[in-house]
């Protein structure tokens, strides 16, 4: 008996840190929020003591292949919260995380002369990936799109008609709502 | 949250397994019965069970808890505290509607929520109050309010000061983002956020526990996503100002802290569920498994997380389970997993064909959930 339960604990395996409370937004708060968004290719991620060096942050390269809105030039530098410097981690749940090659869609955020930052902080990233097959670039997760609806609509996980969105077709939309659709 | 049986009418007939493994009580009675009946009369028998359980679902809590780890030279280490009490400090700073004391005081009952947990044993101390602020790599636990207007969708949040060499935790900071409007009253403020709630939650994480996936979400007219209901305070989307419906914990929230920091019976009194989901022969990562148990309407719920595609569920209990396999193609996949992983969400809902039996103080076996694409 002790065996199982020891099998069983294992299993009950722990997963990456992500977390936070969010206020749940769809993409069209999100790209109505956003000064810039971008599409492209994550050239670098450097980690760095705030400039007070009471905390650490990460400055992300990008290198952009398009905006969707605004242009802040074809290499855009942001920050999030976080990062891993010598023999310590800091991990600020909640906050997206990057790796050089993650190609992805990024809704940017600025106030003042400051280095901009993610927009809604997770929810403001949508990653780039290719199709199974490998004959298409997806946009992942689904995002939420605003409700054309007069009233609520219940978001049902499974939904068969909810997939992965072309990225042509992603952008299209992100366009749209960028410039005032709802 | 009804939308989780959608399609329930074209799962399978349950079987049961294993039936004498497991001391069957009057709550499983009903189940031979379900096998005595013909094909047609058994869908309806099943559907209405599983109807029942849809309403006992909306009236019962449930479980699904995720823990923390991190990477530690190709190991996750699950990120907890090792010596209890855990101790924290609050700052002085006040918000409008909120002074120190009051800050104090709600952090004071969302930590007494779980502490109050008879299957674990965490622990909390307050060290008192600091000028500290929290976020800070100084190696205080500290929780208050910063002003944040840049994390313009973040309520709180929770950050860790970690040993890279050996995964151990070292801090633990918690933020309330001053730019929202807050309460402290008893019965909520309309239009300000309630402080108990979202610490409550905070605390969770603070704890080492991760989000829950069991929740449900709608659209607005007017933009925006609203929670319907969630049936854990680890929930990642707040529910909306002026409510306090997230100051108790959910047995979602129950279990997992008690995984994390066994005492008492916990581990005697309930069971596992294990198995592994496949689409196409492969392993799926990333599916979401929810076992629902039809005794109490309860549901347990946990990921896979491996590249096989497979699953376990502690702390449930004992007895038969419906199980039910989901892509979570409603979330911010970066809510719940690292962002390098594969996580597929191109598939159907899928119930397992048979009911699973947990056993008392030990594991189901192993079952496998063959999926197909969507």
């Amino acid at each position: 008996m002790r065996s199982a339960f020891a099998a069983m604990f294992v299993l009950t395996v722990a997963v990456p840190v992500r977390a936070t409370v969010l206020i749940g937004a769809d993409l069209g708060q999100l790209a109505h929020d956003a000064v810039a968004i971008a599409r492209g290719r994550v050239a670098a991620v450097d980690a760095q003591w705030t400039p007070d060096r009471r905390a650490i942050e990460t400055l992300v390269t990008l290198e952009v292949d398009t905006y969707l809105k605004g242009a802040l030039g074809g290499t855009v530098q942001f920050l999030v919260p976080g990062g891993s410097l010598g023999r310590y981690r800091s991990i600020v749940v909640g906050a997206p995380q990057f790796a050089v090659d993650d190609r992805v869609v990024v809704f940017l955020g600025a106030r003042g002369p400051s280095v901009p930052y993610v927009v809604g902080f997770s929810q403001g990233v949508f990653r780039v990936v290719r199709s199974g097959d490998g004959s298409t670039w997806l946009v992942t997760p689904p995002a939420p799109m605003p409700s054309a609806a007069p009233v609520p609509v219940t978001i049902v996980r499974g939904d068969p008609q909810r997939r992965p969105l072309p990225l042509n077709d992603f952008e299209q939309r992100v366009r749209a709502l960028a410039g005032g659709a709802r | 949250m009804s939308s989780w049986f959608d399609g329930l009418t074209t799962s399978g007939i349950p079987l049961i397994r294993r039936l004498s493994e497991i001391p069957l009580t009057r709550r499983l009675s009903q189940i031979p019965l379900i096998l005595s009946l013909s094909k047609d009369e058994r869908r309806r028998a099943v559907a209405m069970l599983l109807t029942g359980l849809c309403i006992l679902s909306h009236l019962q809590p449930a479980f699904a808890y995720v823990k923390f780890g991190v990477r530690v030279g190709g190991q996750t280490v699950t990120l907890k505290w090792a010596q209890t009490p855990a101790r924290y400090f609050v700052t002085d700073a006040s918000v409008p509607g909120v002074t120190a004391t009051d800050l104090q005081g709600a952090l004071g009952r969302a930590f007494a929520s779980w502490q109050g947990v008879p299957t674990s044993a965490i622990s909390y101390q307050l060290g008192g109050f600091t000028n500290a602020r929290p976020g800070d790599e100084d190696g205080l636990s500290t929780i208050g309010f910063r002003n944040r207007p840049d994390l313009d969708r973040v309520l709180g949040s929770t950050s860790f000061l970690v040993d890279n060499t050996t995964g151990a935790l070292l801090e633990s900071d918690i933020f309330f983002n001053a730019s929202f409007a807050w309460s402290v009253a008893s019965n909520g403020e309309a239009g300000k956020f309630d402080l108990e709630s979202i610490a409550l939650h905070e605390i969770g994480h603070f704890s080492g526990l991760g989000h829950s996936a069991i929740g449900e979400t709608e659209l607005r007219p007017d933009g925006g996503r609203r929670v319907l209901a969630a049936e854990a305070v680890m929930f990642p989307i707040a529910y909306s100002a002026g409510t306090v419906t997230g100051r108790t914990l959910r047995p979602d929230d129950i279990a997992g802290i008690s995984d994390i920091y066994p005492d008492g019976g916990f581990a005697t009194a309930t069971g596992s569920l294990s198995g592994r989901v496949t689409k196409n022969g492969q392993g799926l990562f990333g599916a979401h498994i929810v076992a629902f148990d039809p005794g109490d309407g309860t549901m347990v719920g946990n990921f896979a997380l491996n590249a096989q595609g497979e699953f376990s569920m502690a702390g449930l209990r004992p007895g038969p389970h419906v199980v039910r396999v989901e892509p979570i193609d409603d979330a911010d996949l970066d809510s719940f997993f690292d962002p390098n992983r594969n996580v597929d969400i191109d598939f159907r809902v899928t119930y397992f064909d048979g009911l699973v039996i947990v056993p008392r103080g030990a594991d189901s076996g192993s079952i496998e959930i063959k999926v197909v694409q969507k």
